[in-house]
């Protein structure tokens, strides 16, 4: 019997489960930088897109300044909500140093944004603890065998004077060359994006939109 | 979308539940926290109890009057309330009971990684596990009936995965408490203890309420057996959330060779009781038997005691099967796809290669270290400064003063740059830890720390103790007024006008007085000096000296814009020798070109900062 003949079977037993196309997220930050509202956007917009979804946020015990992270799971009505180790179709990380503990997470062939703040923690600030270098982590990256999509956090634009939120901005670049703009359609997000907060609308446009750009100008 | 947490009261609330009442604790927090947030005000009862035996009681007395009642807890919270909730099932009542666990399997909140269905196999509850968000609101309702059917408190048990993990679900209305008959029935030999002949009697009622719970999950149909068309193949057991993986695991798998039809599944949603008849069924049809549940092995072990009853001989895959090196199913962490997949391999002796799910773990090593800390104008910050202050100016090492800690932020002086406190083990045995460590001999001050709410949960019994037997410590109470590491809770200290509509205040103060305590100050942890003398005043006097260190949560107080002070650096006075951020661990302080830098966003103007500075470089100024 053919792997081939194998899969049909197995599809004709869990017809109602299989979905024409899954994908997962893994989202890694620290805590203060909107890493769980971007989870929480692909979310929402997977379940207007009808696409099954688990959305699992996890934060530290800090308000601020402790790591965090999310799994999003697109596409499978049944599914629990951990991505395995080298499973995930899309890294997002929002911090240098923290996007190293999403390494074991992508999938070989995967994407990998990683937006390049830098938030040192204190013993790092005071000179007695190392902070990883930026080009280690890349390294790191390519060595997991995943596409880099290296976001400067030079090209998070100005609105009125202030930088537009980050994690806005990482989420409209994500949906650019990734394969997550294969599920959602961007110009979905960016009106879900737009009509969440009663409060900047503009700003979080701007942010969305010069993220979708900068990918192609990296590129 | 909702949580699994959600699902759960929302479920309690299409049940008709009357009466829920809980302690915080993650990951179980989110459930009586939504409840509350509803504002219900169709006749149901909703609070944050003192404690989790308090709550379990509180739910215990309302379901004996014939109501339906919910009480949530963390794994933890069990222990705490198990000795009244194994005493409530050996009862059994007429109404209905429903008590939430949510186990944390993989820690990722902290406390022991305990597996609460060893609870319900010693009190004989029987416990649902639903394998996901939407199972979580069906699973409960279902949990209601059962309870009410049987006259058994019912477990429904959910892990981290699931119940912080947000997924769609189709709600329904909720359904307002049903007129239902209020029962008071006097029946000492049903609701007292006393007497090896009622005890005895209780004992059998019990086994055989079991018994009936497990018939009803029978004719429910709760546990689903798939057997596999032809004989002699693989048959799979999986509890709980593991269920929520299979799917995807023989879509893995069969990349390797499995061919999904041939398996046989018997998936428990009702661990206990244990499924006799189906597992029975599964050893019958099938030559090789894979159980997959998380953290202990309590259903490989009943598989076992049925595969001996059968003479089953075949092979039967687990965490028993010569340990985790064999099976790589191990009894410490999560179950997910990789525990699917890879045994079935082990079962099936596919070829799974063994790095399929092994990814870069090494990358991990490369980042920094970020330790938990005190957010920006913590109180508690001041509270260990003022502790460390103390026993330096009395000549005392940190090494030589033993402190001991308690759950909740407080213990977050652990770590640097504090490393005051020495210990953690449960809630309130900070206070009599303290004792035995005085008993044993130390010839050095013994402190003690607590928050307020874990005070108020434990700490009380430990702090009676104590002032009984006149033992020479110090109790350092460090009140901020919430229950905040769980997510900000209301608590029996919260200020008057944050409690719920008809609720009072209880002041830590009066209590301590209350109780005869001689030596009891009352300190403000923003003001340095003056609490590091008084705490080193406490330390050299005789007998029980109660600290209570009283500021509220600056979270809490900034969400209402509230500032204890603007602080301010004078630029030519700082030569950024960097004591501030030494001596404070303050998040909201970093280093700028030439001087400190203070982030206004997350300063709350607590002006610790500005009090070790030796060079007039950090200014405070109070705000009106």
């Amino acid at each position: 019997m053919s792997h081939a003949t194998r899969n049909t079977q197995h599809a004709s037993r869990f017809t109602h489960h299989v979905s024409r196309f899954t994908y997962d997220v893994y989202l890694v930050g620290v805590g203060g930088q909107g890493v769980l509202t971007i989870g929480d956007l692909i979310a929402e917009a997977a379940l207007r897109a009808a696409i099954p979804v688990s959305f699992y946020p996890t934060k530290g015990m800090a308000q601020r300044g402790g790591a965090v992270k999310a799994r999003v799971r697109l596409g499978r009505e049944t599914v629990g909500a951990n991505i395995p180790e080298k499973g995930a179709d899309l890294v997002i990380a929002m911090e240098v140093s923290e996007a190293l503990k999403a390494m074991r997470f992508v999938k070989p062939g995967g994407d990998f944004v990683l937006y390049g703040h830098v938030w040192p923690p204190t013993a790092v600030m005071l000179g007695k603890a190392p902070y990883p270098e930026l080009e280690q982590v890349l390294e790191q990256v390519r060595e997991a065998g995943a596409v880099v999509h290296y976001l400067d956090p030079e090209r998070v634009p100005l609105y009125e004077g202030a930088p537009v939120p980050a994690n806005i901005f990482v989420l409209g670049a994500a949906l650019d060359g990734t394969g997550l703009d294969e599920l959602l359609d961007p110009a979905a997000v960016q009106e879900l994006v737009r009509t969440r907060w009663s409060k900047g609308a503009e700003q979080n446009t701007l942010a969305f939109e010069a993220g979708l750009k900068a990918m192609k100008n990296d590129q | 979308m909702i949580t699994g947490n959600e699902a759960i009261v929302l479920g309690a609330l299409r049940a008709g539940v009357k009466v829920a009442a809980g302690y915080p604790g993650t990951p179980s927090s989110g459930a009586l926290s939504s409840l509350l947030k509803m504002d219900l005000d169709d006749g149901r009862h909703v609070e944050w109890s003192t404690n989790e035996k308090v709550a379990l009681e509180i739910a215990t007395g309302a379901a004996w009057a014939g109501q339906r009642a919910l009480c949530t807890m963390k794994m933890s919270g069990v222990n705490v309330s198990y000795d009244s909730l194994i005493s409530v099932a050996y009862s059994g009542f007429r109404g209905s009971l429903v008590v939430y666990v949510a186990d944390d399997p993989g820690t990722s909140a902290g406390m022991c990684e305990q597996d609460s269905r060893g609870f319900a196999i010693m009190s004989d509850m029987p416990m649902l596990e639903p394998a996901s968000v939407a199972e979580a609101y069906k699973l409960v309702q279902v949990a209601f009936d059962l309870s009410e059917r049987t006259g058994t408190p019912v477990f429904v048990r959910l892990v981290t995965a699931i119940s912080n993990s947000h997924a769609p679900v189709a709600v329904e209305e909720p359904v307002p408490p049903a007129e239902r008959e209020m029962i008071l029935e006097r029946d000492i030999t049903k609701y007292t203890k006393a007497g090896a002949a009622i005890c005895t009697a209780q004992h059998r009622d019990l086994i055989a309420r079991l018994e009936k719970a497990g018939e009803i999950i029978r004719e429910m149909g709760l546990n689903q057996l798939q057997l596999a068309q032809n004989a002699g193949g693989l048959g799979l057991i999986a509890s709980g959330v593991v269920a929520a993986y299979l799917d995807e695991g023989f879509e893995i798998a069969a990349r390797y060779g499995l061919d999904p039809d041939a398996v046989s599944v018997l998936r428990i949603v009702a661990t206990h009781p244990f499924p006799v008849e189906e597992v029975r069924e599964l050893l019958g049809h099938c030559d090789t038997i894979l159980v997959l549940e998380e953290l202990e092995p309590h259903i490989e072990r009943g598989v076992i005691v049925e595969a001996h009853r059968l003479g089953f001989q075949d092979r039967i895959v687990g965490k028993l099967d010569g340990g985790q090196s064999v099976t790589g199913l191990s009894r410490v962490g999560e179950y997910g796809v990789e525990q699917v997949v890879q045994g079935i391999g082990q079962a099936l002796d596919l070829p799974i290669p063994d790095d399929l799910f092994r990814g870069k773990v090494e990358a991990e090593s490369l980042a920094a270290q970020r330790p938990i800390t005190c957010c920006a104008g913590c109180p508690h910050r001041g509270t260990y400064m003022a502790i460390n202050q103390a026993l330096k100016a009395l000549k005392l090492k940190k090494d030589d003063v033993m402190v001991t800690g308690d759950i909740g932020c407080t213990i977050l002086g652990m770590n640097p740059p504090f490393y005051t406190i020495w210990n953690e083990i449960s809630m309130g045995a900070s206070v009599s830890l303290a004792q035995g460590y005085v008993y044993a001999g130390i010839q050095t001050p013994v402190i003690a720390t607590i928050g307020d709410s874990t005070f108020f949960h434990a700490g009380i019994p430990g702090l009676v103790n104590a002032v009984q037997h006149q033992v020479d410590m110090t109790l350092i109470i460090m009140d901020n007024g919430w229950t905040a590491m769980t997510g900000m809770q209301v608590n029996p200290g919260t200020a008057e006008p944050f409690q719920q509509p008809g609720s009072h205040r209880v002041d830590i103060a009066r209590l301590v007085e209350g109780l005869g305590v001689e030596h009891f100050f009352v300190i403000d942890p923003f003001q340095l000096d003056e609490s590091a003398a008084t705490i080193q005043n406490g330390l050299t006097l005789p007998g029980v000296k109660v600290v209570l260190s009283r500021q509220e949560c600056a979270i809490q107080a900034q969400r209402r814009g509230l500032k204890a002070g603007a602080v301010r650096v004078i630029a030519e006075n700082c030569n950024l020798c960097k004591l501030c951020i030494t001596r404070t661990g303050c998040p909201a302080i970093g280093l700028g070109d030439e001087t400190i830098v203070i982030d206004p966003a997350l300063c709350y103007g607590c002006g610790l900062c500005a009090q070790v500075c030796n060079r007039e470089a950090v200014e405070r100024e109070a705000v009106s």
